[in-house]
């Protein structure tokens, strides 16, 4: 009794999201014309409920309900992660500014909404192999249904098809994996994992791992969009709603580096003051190094030709997975510190690129960059904010892009010469991905054409958001000193039993 | 009869299932390759439980992932039905107007 | 050769040759009818194996529940009077090659790992202990596959309603 009260209290920020979720579904059944004023604000409320509940368990570290979740700093950061995500795109994105939205049920948006960021919230705590499929799984189905949120339309009806498809072959490869993984150590707890790796195995063994890392890692490369389990990406980024596009290109992925990460460093690695030790001597930098290189590149590369800005901005998501690679590569308490700052600066400039093609769509209805030219002219504060969250995504200084950069670029180069050809393909990368972001900037800008259209006429919400998010790109860099506090303090990971 | 038969027929169920995931192109016949892996690994977890240490940590596991599979099935069918509204065809290579 | 194994290998026949007519079969009918045999020869191993509580589930929601949408599923997206129900079959030859490549992969692996060790448990119920894991240590997942399930079945419904205006 004890137990499962203790469990509830650290348990309160997924309450606050579950309690949240259930009243949307249950007002949205109503038939009165303040329903969907209620279910915004009720979705408002729950996510910031639950973030002041995340913020009351500062320096909580421990298990919950009986080792099925874990409860300590590093899964607090991604939980305010997450939720400060997906507090982002319910108030930046609404029914009003978006043309795909408009006219589609609101209550499923937010119960959706509502019920991903559960799951997310489950996934960056999970701390056994049933749990951690069963929240792996969760984010995976309401993104689905996410995707194809538009009803009637093709393109998002054809993208959910694909994610589906590919999401459910993807994770059953994982599942295969972590049976193997229960066969191999008999238990289905990570720490109890942990321990049995530990003890040493057999060479036989240490081959089935390998094989169990790479289906496991199916999975995971699925959630994160890595290469080679990237194929869905682009299609699925274009064919969802652009809301949802900038809500899955952060929330998922940020969750799928957060169970990426525990289940590395929990499941098969003994956190240490510096290099992290991994049990069962498994080569897995060289597997991981691999796997950054080819999603910076491939993502990079494949972005170059792109018109549509919404596959352009999902070519560019898939790269920077790559950038947030090189902080688990490091397999360092740096790595790991560069992995959440990377993140972090990720989700305003991510987003806030979004909003500015959302609203651009919301007036001309286009996302072909084409259509671009003589934007400059027409609505300047989209333009500057939109140049701000481009020099970010590239990585200049003092935009919060170039400290995420910094700080994994940092982690990787310390840990010796053999990580430097990765440093040096993430360079080269920056270079490629310098070239396509600003093409889109000169488009804007410099570019002649579309005189004859009437300027801009934005409502001052969505003023106020767009530049809310340009200072969160342009500011930080003031009171670093606190984030680095943040960051170092979040990086305990709860590993003991 | 030990652990390895039933792996045996696991590591084959899975492989079939890998088979039909790369082999069809209708979208239903798809679904039922990745119903065959996840019974391949459902069939690995019990096995596990069975002849490992004993422990029942696999057969729970089994049991949500066939809530999984149930909740993915719902889902991914009423994907396909409305690509077929849409478009009369279940055949995943005419779902093409994403490319790029 | 004793009774165990006679059974087992006629439950490991019906379920291996079922799933191969499931991939191998021109008709999508076949493909459907054969996933039964499919299921309910895994749900035998599983009470081979003791585990007679996962058998039932394995009945109950993968024939009773899984299987019936997978059918309506066939029919609904072919015409009625559609009677081949033909699927088509790509990249055949590439697909057989990978496969087995994976089969022995498997195989290989199951002979060669120490599988974590145990005398092994004798069959036994499992439903009571299973039910009381429910309630203890199993409670948050038990309780959000509840909330996996509303929000499929929200989402199933949403995306195949209708537009209720264009």
């Amino acid at each position: 009794m004890n137990e499962i009260q203790q469990s509830l209290q650290r348990f309160l920020p997924e309450l606050a999201l579950t309690g949240a979720l259930l009243l949307v579904v249950l007002v949205d059944c109503a038939q009165a014309a303040w329903k969907n004023a209620a279910m915004r604000v009720l979705t408002l409320a729950g996510l910031a409920g639950s973030l002041a509940f995340c913020l009351g368990l500062r320096g909580v570290s421990g298990e919950i309900w009986s080792g099925m979740m874990v409860v300590d700093p590093l899964g607090l950061f991604f939980k305010v992660l997450l939720i400060g995500a997906s507090l982002l795109v319910a108030l930046v994105f609404t029914f009003r500014n978006s043309r795909e939205l408009h006219g589609q049920g609101q209550g499923e948006f937010y119960a959706l909404l509502l019920a991903v960021t559960l799951s997310n919230l489950l996934m960056a705590g999970a701390n056994d192999l049933a749990m951690l499929y069963l929240a792996l799984e969760m984010v995976s189905i309401t993104s689905y249904v996410m995707v194809a949120y538009m009803k009637g339309d093709r393109m998002s009806n054809e993208a959910s098809l694909k994610y589906i498809l590919f999401g459910a072959a993807s994770t059953g490869a994982m599942l295969y994996g972590l049976s193997l993984l229960y066969g191999i150590t008999g238990t289905t707890s990570l720490p109890g994992i942990r321990e049995f790796l530990g003890a040493g195995m057999t060479d036989a063994t240490r081959t089935t791992m390998y094989l169990v890392a790479m289906l496991v890692f199916a999975g995971f490369g699925f959630k994160t969009a890595a290469v080679p389990f990237h194929f869905w990406c682009p299609d699925v980024y274009q064919g969802a709603p652009t809301p949802v596009t900038a809500f899955l290109s952060v929330a998922p992925k940020a969750a799928g580096f957060a169970i990426l990460t525990r289940f590395f460093f929990s499941g098969l690695a003994t956190p240490g003051a510096d290099a992290w030790d991994l049990t069962g001597s498994i080569d897995w930098p060289w597997v991981l190094m691999l796997v950054s290189a080819l999603t910076m590149t491939v993502g990079n590369v494949a972005a170059l030709t792109q018109t549509n800005l919404k596959r352009l901005l999902a070519y560019s998501s898939i790269a920077h997975a790559g950038y947030v690679m090189l902080g688990v590569v490091a397999l360092s308490a740096n790595g790991a510190r560069g992995m959440i700052v990377y993140l972090l600066a990720y989700l305003v400039m991510n987003l806030g690129a979004f909003l500015v093609v959302t609203l651009i769509h919301h007036q001309d209805g286009t996302f072909d960059l084409r259509d671009y030219p003589g934007l400059y002219r027409r609505a300047p504060l989209l333009t500057v904010s939109m140049a701000i969250f481009l020099l970010s995504l590239m990585g200049i200084p003092p935009m919060v892009g170039f400290m995420g950069k910094l700080y994994v670029f940092a982690a990787v180069i310390e840990r010796g010469p053999s990580y430097w050809w990765l440093a040096t393909v993430g360079a080269l990368n920056a270079a490629i991905a310098a070239y396509y972001y600003a093409r889109i900037l000169k488009t804007m800008i410099i570019d002649a054409g579309n005189e004859e259209k009437p300027a801009f006429r934005l409502a001052t919400a969505d003023q106020a958001w767009v530049a809310v998010l340009a200072i969160a790109n342009l500011l930080p860099i003031f009171f670093w000193a606190r984030i680095e506090d943040w960051a170092r303090a979040s990086l305990t990971l709860y590993a003991g039993r | 009869m030990t652990l390895q038969h039933y792996l045996l027929v696991s590591a084959a169920l899975f492989a079939l299932g890998v088979l039909g995931l790369l082999t069809r192109r209708n979208a239903v016949n798809v679904l039922m390759g990745i119903e065959l892996i996840l019974n391949s690994a459902n069939l690995n977890l019990v096995a596990f439980s069975r002849y490992g240490t004993g422990n029942l940590e696999g057969q729970l596991f089994a049991v949500f992932v066939v809530v999984i599979a149930a909740a993915e099935v719902a889902v991914a069918l009423a994907i396909v039905l409305t690509l077929y509204r849409l478009r009369r065809t279940p055949n995943l290579d005419e779902a093409d107007i994403l490319k790029g | 050769m004793n009774a165990e194994a006679a059974v087992f290998y006629v439950l490991a026949a019906i379920t291996v040759g079922s799933a191969a007519v499931v991939v191998l079969a021109r008709s999508l009918i076949y493909s459907a009818f054969a996933l039964l045999f499919t299921f309910v020869g895994v749900a035998g191993l599983y009470l081979l194996l003791g585990a007679d509580f996962l058998a039932a589930t394995q009945l109950l929601i993968y024939v009773g529940g899984i299987l019936v949408l997978l059918l309506f599923g066939v029919m609904l997206t072919h015409k009625l009077y559609d009677l081949d129900l033909r699927s088509e079959v790509t990249q055949f030859l590439p697909g057989v090659i990978v496969s087995i490549g994976l089969f022995a992969v498997l195989a290989l692996t199951a002979w060669r790992t120490d599988w974590a060790g145990g005398d092994g448990r004798a069959p036994a119920a499992t439903t009571r202990e299973i039910g009381q894991l429910f309630m203890g240590r199993y409670l948050l997942p038990f309780e959000a596959a509840s909330i996996l399930l509303l929000v499929a079945l929200m989402g199933a419904a949403m995306i195949v309603r209708r537009k209720r205006s264009a």
